[in-house]
């Protein structure tokens, strides 16, 4: 827990500086103070795609060596990666009302590809929840986690394939088009976000360890089901 | 208490199909009966007859001074156990909690399912969900409810399949408790030497019908 | 109360309605408009009619998982335990209808910020009301439904077909609520329509119980 503590901490730092770049990085003309949103928005899409790979990488590594680590490593990253696409979505709708008057877009298929990724990754967890057996959950899971995977990209690249409402990507390989002190502030708080995923996929890892140490403590049935007291049966 | 059952010429059918026919049966206070029967013979539709949950198409006959396929059959239900071959149990509740369900329904009070918990010897594992729990377990909840329930007339069905010499044993008390209190034990199973070292008065069903066992 | 209790509590460890059906229906939300092709104006406007129609057909599922739960045995312990089949009827509803209404309110968010519907002044509170007017009527039915398809192979499919007509005079009643308020009409008659609705199976849900009960045998 003490590796925990620590990458919270500088996960708190991490915010803190985030923040701070946030709120002092020059703003759009139009969309004035609402541009800071992107400081929240980008860098949880981006650890989504991030968390939604590390499922897949988990589930993949292990389909091939059944070891539970992998599979802790995989549901531990779908759930932040659900938890980085609602604040991703959210911060995006709440952008869209403010500047576009709508909260969404049905012409961005990026909102929508990311709606469905979002959901795809809410029926991963509704199925390890459904599954009781470990095994079969690691098994049915890692799967889908594999399957899944197939909508990250599609998302990233929507935007390139349509004309769309989105702003499209701002960082490429050919160069940088916003002022180089929005894509800072922009570059921290990918960092600060990213800190704040490595933190929470080791708490939640290591809750998942103690769930499984729990659970292997429990008695053998066989030892704790008692002799029933038959001479006691007649005075229930 | 006399006379706890009375069937005369009593036949039923089920899915249109006739599975019991010309069916005279009488159960006194303190009786245990045993009734023997190849699979598909009517055993377990015997059984629910005799709890008033299937109503003859023909014949009548009073369990617990209620007519069949009456409305008086409501009341005494709660003076009637069953334990059927698969295990009324909720899944996704501990086994202490399915007590309590019970006993709430019942209006009884919880101490008193927590004693008898003790008494079948869950006591330690009642925090178990009974999805989670073998069917031994299970059934010894079901004994732990038809302890607190103490019904009059206990039905038994295939009560000792499946079950460890403890919990054999655990059935055989309650069916004693249950006699000794003035009630009543039916039991149905395919295995007559069983019935036979636990019942006072054996029969067995062949063709639908009721017949002293050989 | 027990049988809502009960209900509830296991609604909670299983998590049916919020973690599965829920997602589900959002979905439902997000195919509309993609199938409709980008026409926003279009698109506002059939938000309330979306969320009825997916409300419904979904909260079918919702009004069915208790169904679906239930098995010989446990009827029959209930019978035993000296359950009145009315109260039972009367548990389902309760329980079903707190997890509708849930439903149905999660729903709504999703249909607004999705949509983005041009809603008349004073929405709120006639859309609160036509929504639990519709838990309720939808869980009674799905509870007569259960009754009615109980132990039959086929039984979620033939309970959905026999609950959607059924639900017409629900969904009628609450999307025509909101037009009507578009429109500055009167909505006391489709509240009135919706209360009947429910009065009536209410009425036929505690009163047909026990021949229920012996014809689920």
């Amino acid at each position: 827990m003490t590796r925990v503590r620590v990458l919270l901490a500088i996960a708190a730092v991490a915010m803190g500086v985030g923040l701070w770049f946030a709120l002092t990085a020059p703003t759009d003309t139009l969309q004035g103070e609402f541009t800071r949103i992107i400081n929240i928005h980008a860098p949880s899409m981006w650890l989504a795609f991030l968390a939604f790979g590390m499922t897949a990488l988990g589930s993949a590594i292990w389909l091939i060596r059944k070891q539970s680590r992998w599979d802790r490593l995989a549901e531990a990253s779908a759930e932040l990666g659900v938890m980085f696409t609602a604040i991703g979505l959210f911060s995006g709708m709440v952008w869209g009302q403010a500047v576009w008057g709508r909260a969404w877009d049905w012409g961005d298929p990026r909102l929508s590809t990311t709606a469905v990724m979002f959901f795809v990754y809410i029926g991963y967890l509704a199925l390890r929840a459904a599954t009781p057996d470990p095994t079969v959950r690691a098994r049915r899971s890692a799967i889908l986690g594999v399957i899944a995977v197939v909508q990250v990209p599609l998302v990233y690249f929507s935007v390139n394939m349509f004309r769309t409402l989105h702003q499209t990507q701002s960082i490429r390989p050919d160069g940088i088009t916003m002022p180089r002190e929005m894509a800072i502030a922009i570059f921290v708080n990918v960092i600060a976000f990213t800190i704040v995923y490595i933190a929470l996929l080791f708490a939640r890892i290591d809750v998942a360890k103690a769930e499984e140490r729990a659970a292997a403590d429990i008695a053998l049935a066989g030892d704790a089901v008692k002799p029933p007291r038959l001479s006691e049966v007649k005075d229930v | 208490m006399g006379r706890l059952v009375d069937l005369n010429q009593i036949a039923v059918s089920l899915g249109g199909l006739p599975v019991l026919r010309d069916i005279e049966l009488a159960i006194d206070a303190g009786e245990t009966l045993g009734v023997s029967g190849p699979n598909g013979a009517g055993k377990t539709t015997l059984l629910r007859v005799l709890a008033t949950l299937l109503a003859p198409i023909t014949g009548s006959g009073t369990v617990l001074g209620a007519e069949l396929g009456t409305a008086a059959v409501y009341p005494v239900r709660r003076s009637i156990g069953l334990l059927s071959h698969r295990p009324a149990l909720i899944p996704e509740l501990t086994l202490a909690e399915n007590l309590r369900h019970a006993a709430n329904l019942s209006g009884i009070e919880f101490s008193k399912a927590e004693t008898a918990l003790r008494v079948v010897g869950l006591d330690e594992v009642s925090s178990r969900t009974a999805a989670a729990s073998s069917f031994g377990m299970l059934r010894r909840t079901e004994v732990a409810r038809l302890l607190i329930t103490s019904p009059t007339i206990l039905l038994l069905d295939e009560p000792f399949t499946g079950l460890d010499v403890e919990a054999q044993e655990l059935i055989g008390a309650l069916v004693t408790r249950t006699t000794g209190d003035g009630g009543a034990v039916v039991m149905v199973s395919h295995e007559v030497g069983q019935l036979a070292s636990h019942t006072s008065r054996l029969l067995t069903i062949s063709l639908g019908r009721l017949e002293p066992a050989s | 109360m027990e049988i809502a209790r009960i209900d509830l509590k296991v609604e909670r460890r299983l998590g049916d309605t919020m973690r599965i059906v829920l997602p589900f229906a959002v979905v439902a939300l997000l195919v509309f408009p993609l199938t409709l092709g980008v026409d926003l104006s279009a698109i506002s406007r059939l938000g309330p009619a979306v969320f009825w129609a997916v409300g419904i057909l979904f909260g079918m599922q919702v009004a069915l998982r208790q169904a679906a739960h239930d098995d010989p045995e446990r009827r029959d312990l209930y019978a035993l335990l000296g359950v009145d089949p009315a109260a039972r009827f009367v548990g389902r509803t309760l329980s079903g209808g707190v997890l509708m209404s849930g439903f149905l309110g999660v729903l709504l968010v999703a249909m607004i910020a999705l949509y983005s519907p041009d809603l008349p002044d004073g929405w709120l509170g006639p859309v609160l009301l036509t929504s639990l007017l519709v838990a309720v009527g939808l869980t009674e039915l799905g509870t007569l439904a259960g009754e009615v398809t109980a132990d039959l192979h086929n039984r979620s499919a033939l309970a959905s077909l026999i609950i959607a007509p059924l639900a017409l005079p629900l969904v009628i009643g609450a999307s025509s609520t909101l037009e009507a308020m578009t429109r500055d009409a009167g909505i006391l008659p489709w509240i009135l329509i919706l209360v009947a609705t429910d009065l009536a199976l209410a009425v036929a849900g505690v009163g047909l119980a026990r021949p229920l009960e012996e014809a689920s045998r």
